[in-house]
């Protein structure tokens, strides 16, 4: 392909990944879309040499003074979008830069127009940047870069005049471009290639060097937060369950052990409710205080501010890599001691809730100290409960409809003593009797609890948390309702959960005297929970989402002290620093290691096709790589027109011997060539021209390894056929 | 004292120089403006985004250097050159590396520390692989043409630099004045004063001059047949040169600071009056301040006389004993042929010359302009 044409090619591609980026972003309106994309595909088309492309390039084109006024038409029409249709100034920026650039695409004549092609791509994929952390922005900005570094290659050699030691100045920006006779051969593929692979190399390096600072003046998140249900001061009874089928991400959390929880996942605890109106649950307790910090970036809420024994419970740590939510809950397993990140404050309310000041526009990543309240000995022998009424108030409080619930929760704990004994039987009494479903319609009734208990006796988990706590709260043990995110998702490449927007989920807090707040949870298992899809998938799906933390922790969340603590470790010169190294290295390669490791364990357990498959590709893409380097067949084509070429002299030569043997010149086996044009010249003067040049081409191909090429051919063809008809005196 | 060889760094970046292209400045307002970004808005997607930029600058610094590193050059110029006139010069440019090729490389001559841009380009020179170049060279002033080396430069890959090195190849070329068609009222006076010399000696004509034995290389169409028969032995008829006119030029290089520019054009005339001469088959002598040729013919001798005037140089006159005009040397001599005197200054008298003034054999001849 010529370089000319290969520029042009280059150019769409860089405009195509910029625009891909900014849809995928920006969500550009599908009108405007569409249009850049047909835009784009015709610039393709019209560049490919075929057919088509000659029928697109005889439609009349538009003139300068067209474009002109199409590009004022564009700004005009970007003032209207400002004012009065987006209303916003990006949007209206991004729709105009679209507009700028299909306008490019029909009018690539002109250097510069190239030049302002690429200043529009490259405002793009920026705009596309301040959009979006996603890992999606990862796979364009490496193809940007590969287009960028072709066009940039292509558009430099394209700058001068082919032809050498002309007096021809540089080509200026407004020269059109000339065809040059330049081509795309495979030695600039791979070169070309290898710069981008170099460049990609580089810009790592010099990535994690650059140093962070952050001015600050403008600073905003990247788009609109995920819209969570249940964590709001008021929480309608069913409220959560549409937000059950959602599986986007909302948070990953890595324990501080590496390893899953034993048994029955891990609860994110977020919102306590203490009243209940019948429909509504509602946080009465929600006055906050803010959480004072202990000078480390350490916000403390309970637990160890002196060096006092600790409390019994299990400790459990916690790092919490939150999406950008509409809450500003800070969830964490129950019960929060103390919180780390960099947040301006923490509050907390009576219930043991923690909050940031306002919801965070973009993702944080906090670590949490937690202690979960053990039952305690004490709780177990029967003991009268007393509790002031500053406490009954809030976690004994039930709505007056509630009798026959009443009635039930007497009639199940008639034969227990204590209170954790009563709590566990009504726990077990709705594990046992409902079924779990989401398709409840609960919430548009008067009475949606004893819909619930006594008729469809189906629901999920808001539902048996409520008839739980108000089950417990009839006879007489506080209990409240939690909201927050059960994790069950064990993701085995990155070891951390995965919690999803499904995984919302309502529990119970049960109070007893000596042990506090303990969990309970009376929701059966979902038997729609059971995941579907085949492993190889939900593997790769957990491949695919550790690839996602390692992004965004090491590109997105990469910060000046990531970088300070890297210096430190060098500074100290330990082998800590090399372990360190070597872990960084190691998560970065961990989903590959695991895909490994992954099919090693496929194939053990017989999903042996899984393996093969992976395996399969691999060694295709290993070949076409091989091929790519050694190319074969150029080789061959290029041996094999050696031996051609080498036929055909040597074959001229053989019937050049042979009719001078015929004129009475034979040549002698033990003659050499040479030797024989002598003895040629010798007795046949006037042979001597044609023999000579015919015995030097021969020797050339045969001894030099220099094949002639096709008009030296053609020359001893002519030279053999004069010889010929030449006769010898 | 101890050997002092540079340092590595030294070796490495002597002689180098780079120059931000057009659509550089535009890439580094980019950059800056993404880094602007970037740091205002602390988005990591912008600090990948200015690491790429910055690394796309860091990569055109060392590819560069490696396309300009290793060249081997040799040129090749002709024995002299005439001041406005074309010759061709070569370049053989070899590319010594063994794995790098080199691209776009645009060479300059450098000649006084002065960049003179030949429009010379090679697209790709491939490891170990040379590229002879020509191109066309002209002088714009006698004497000697000095051509301190080549300069090569590369914006490749990127285009965003113009990375320069020099590779030094010193060279000295005697350039001669400026040969220019003489004036129609000179070349008459130039041919018809003065007596004409006849010398005899062999040469071109009709008239015999002797008859000798054939030797191997005499023209066949010289045989004097008769007396071959005669005496059964080959033998060939010398002729005796027609005429043969001599002349002297004489050149004074005595003239002041303000006759600088007369004077030159005073040697260029002096240059076209000897061509002409020597074309016509003048037996010349040529006196250029204290110099002086011998008598003589033939392209040799006239390339002689010419490197005689590329490189005289013109003499502030003494302030007690001004020069005349006449010419040094033999008068006898000058009596063997023409004297032909270009003056570009007559004494203090001669304020404001427009031409040099011209003189045979002690007659001015009349003309405004002696050379078109």
């Amino acid at each position: 392909m010529p370089f000319d044409q290969a520029l042009r090619f280059a150019s769409i591609w860089l405009a195509a990944i910029s625009f891909i980026g900014l849809t995928l972003g920006a969500g550009l309106p599908e009108w405007l879309a569409v249009l850049t994309g047909a835009a784009l595909i015709v610039a393709f088309v019209r560049n490919g040499g075929s057919k088509l492309a000659e029928r697109f390039a005889t439609v009349p084109s538009i003139s300068p003074g067209g474009w002109n006024f199409l590009v004022i038409a564009g700004f005009l029409g970007f003032w209207v979008d400002l004012l009065w249709i987006s209303g916003e100034l990006l949007p209206a920026g991004i729709h105009f830069l679209m507009v700028l650039m299909i306008i490019k695409l029909f009018n690539l004549k002109l250097r510069r127009d190239y030049l302002h092609l690429y200043a529009i791509s490259l405002v793009a994929i920026l705009t596309s940047g301040s959009l979006t952390t996603d890992l999606w922005y990862l796979p364009i900005f490496l193809l940007y870069l590969l287009a960028a570094v072709w066009t940039l290659l292509l558009f430099q050699l394209t700058k001068h005049p082919e032809e050498i030691g002309m007096l021809t100045p540089p080509a200026p920006l407004w020269a059109p471009l000339h065809p040059s006779s330049g081509h795309v051969t495979p030695q600039f593929f791979w070169l070309a290639n290898g710069l981008a692979l170099a460049t990609f190399g580089l810009t790592l390096a010099i990535f994690f060097a650059i140093p962070r600072v952050s001015a600050g003046f403008y600073q905003k998140g990247f788009g609109e937060n995920i819209r969570t249900s249940g964590f709001s001061e008021t929480v309608n009874l069913g409220e959560i369950g549409p937000v059950k089928r959602d599986p986007s991400v909302v948070m990953r959390v890595e324990l501080s052990d590496g390893a899953p929880r034993e048994a029955g996942g891990l609860y994110l605890r977020g919102v306590a409710f203490d009243q209940y109106d019948g429909k509504t649950w509602i946080n009465r307790l929600n006055h906050r205080r803010a959480v004072s910090e202990d000078g480390m970036g350490r916000f403390v809420l309970r637990g160890d501010r002196s060096h006092q024994p600790s409390p019994p419970g299990e400790t459990i740590r916690q790092n919490i890599l939150l999406e950008p939510l509409d809450t500003p809950v800070l969830f964490a397993a129950p019960f929060i001691e103390a919180v780390s990140g960099k947040f301006p404050g923490v509050q907390s309310d009576q219930s043991g809730s923690v909050y940031l000041p306002f919801p965070s526009a973009s993702r944080i990543e906090y670590s949490v100290r937690s202690r979960s309240n053990p039952v305690l000995p004490a709780d177990l022998s029967p003991e009268p409960d007393r509790y002031p009424e500053s406490f009954t108030r809030h976690f004994l409080q039930s709505p007056a409809q509630s009798k026959r619930i009443a009635a039930l929760a007497e009639d199940i704990t008639q034969t227990q003593r204590t209170a954790y004994e009563k709590a566990n039987a009504i726990q077990s009494f709705l594990i046992h009797n409902f079924r779990y479903s989401l398709d409840a319609p609960l919430a548009e009734l008067d009475h949606p609890l004893e819909e619930f208990l006594f008729t469809r006796k189906t629901g999920y988990c808001e539902h048996y948390a409520t008839a739980m706590v108000m089950m417990l709260r009839a006879v007489d043990i506080p209990a409240r309702l939690v909201t927050g995110f059960h994790a069950t998702e064990w993701n085995e490449y990155g070891n951390y959960y995965v919690v999803r927007q499904q995984d919302a989920h309502a529990w119970v807090e049960v109070h007893l005297p000596h042990s506090g707040w303990i969990t309970m949870d009376p929701t059966p298992p979902s038997i729609d929970s059971v995941t579907s899809g085949s492993p190889a998938w939900i593997a790769l799906g957990r491949m695919m989402d550790t690839v996602r933390l390692q992004w965004s922790r090491f590109f997105v969340q990469y910060s000046a002290a990531d970088q300070l603590a890297v210096v430190r470790e060098l500074k100290a010169g330990s082998t800590s620093a090399r372990n360190k190294a070597f872990d960084s290295i190691g998560a970065l390669f961990s989903p590959l290691l695991a895909m490994f490791g992954g099919m090693t364990e496929y194939a053990s357990k017989g999903t042996l096709q899984f393996a093969m498959e992976l395996l399969g590709i691999l060694l295709i893409g290993l070949t076409i790589l091989w091929l790519g380097i050694k190319r074969p067949w150029s080789t061959g084509m290029v041996s094999k027109k050696t031996n051609r070429d080498e036929q055909a002299i040597t074959q001229l030569y053989g019937r050049m011997v042979k009719h001078l043997a015929g004129e009475g010149i034979a040549k002698p086996p033990s003659t050499g060539p040479l030797e024989f044009v002598r003895i040629a010249q010798a007795k046949w003067n006037e042979a001597n021209s044609a023999v000579a040049s015919i015995t030097e081409l021969y020797c050339r191909a045969r001894f030099g390894q220099t094949p002639p090429t096709s008009d030296e051919l053609t020359i001893a063809e002519d030279q053999l056929r004069r010889l010929m008809v030449l006769n010898k005196p | 004292m101890p050997l002092q060889y540079p340092s590595l760094a030294q070796r490495l970046f002597r002689r180098r120089s780079t120059r931000i292209t057009s659509e550089g400045v535009q890439f580094l307002l980019f950059t800056l403006a993404i880094g602007i970004a970037a740091i205002n808005t602390g988005n990591n997607l912008f600090y990948l985004l200015l690491a790429m930029m910055l690394s796309l600058i860091l990569i055109s610094g060392i590819v560069a250097e490696h396309s300009l590193r290793r060249l081997e050059f040799h040129r090749h110029l002709p024995d002299h050159l005439i001041v406005n006139e074309p010759a061709t010069a070569t370049l053989v440019v070899k590319n010594r590396k063994s794995q790098f090729p080199s691209f776009s490389l645009k060479l300059f001559d450098v000649s006084d520390g002065r960049e003179l841009d030949r429009g010379l380009e090679i697209r790709q020179l491939l490891p170990g692989a040379s590229r002879l170049l020509s191109y066309p060279i002209v002088a714009t002033r006698r004497g000697r043409l000095r051509l301190d080396g080549i300069r090569t430069g590369t914006e490749f890959p990127f285009g965003l630099f113009m990375k320069r090195t020099f590779y030094p190849i010193e060279e000295t070329v005697i350039v001669c004045p400026e040969l220019k068609p003489i004036d129609e009222g000179l070349l008459q006076g130039l041919l018809t004063a003065g007596p004409e010399h006849i010398v005899n000696r062999r040469g071109h004509g009709n008239d015999l001059y002797n008859l000798r034995l054939y030797q191997a290389g005499d023209d066949s169409r010289k045989i004097h047949w008769p007396t071959t028969a005669r005496t059964s032995q080959l033998t060939v008829r010398e002729t005796e040169a027609e005429d043969q006119r001599r002349a002297i030029v004489y050149l004074p290089t005595v003239a002041p600071v303000s006759h600088d520019a007369l004077f030159e054009q005073a040697v260029s005339i002096t240059a076209s009056i000897v061509q002409l001469l020597a074309q016509r088959g003048y037996g010349l002598q040529l006196i250029v301040g204290s110099s002086r040729s011998s008598f003589g013919q033939g392209d040799l001798h006239f390339l002689g006389l010419l490197r005689m005037l590329a490189l005289c140089e013109r003499r502030s006159p003494p302030a007690e004993s001004p020069v005349s005009g006449e010419p040094p040397g033999d008068p006898l001599e000058a009596q063997e042929g023409k004297m032909i005197v270009v003056q570009s200054w007559l004494g203090p008298n001669d304020i404001e010359p427009r031409h040099p003034t011209i003189l045979i054999d002690g007659a001015v001849i009349a003309g405004a302009s002696h050379a078109v």
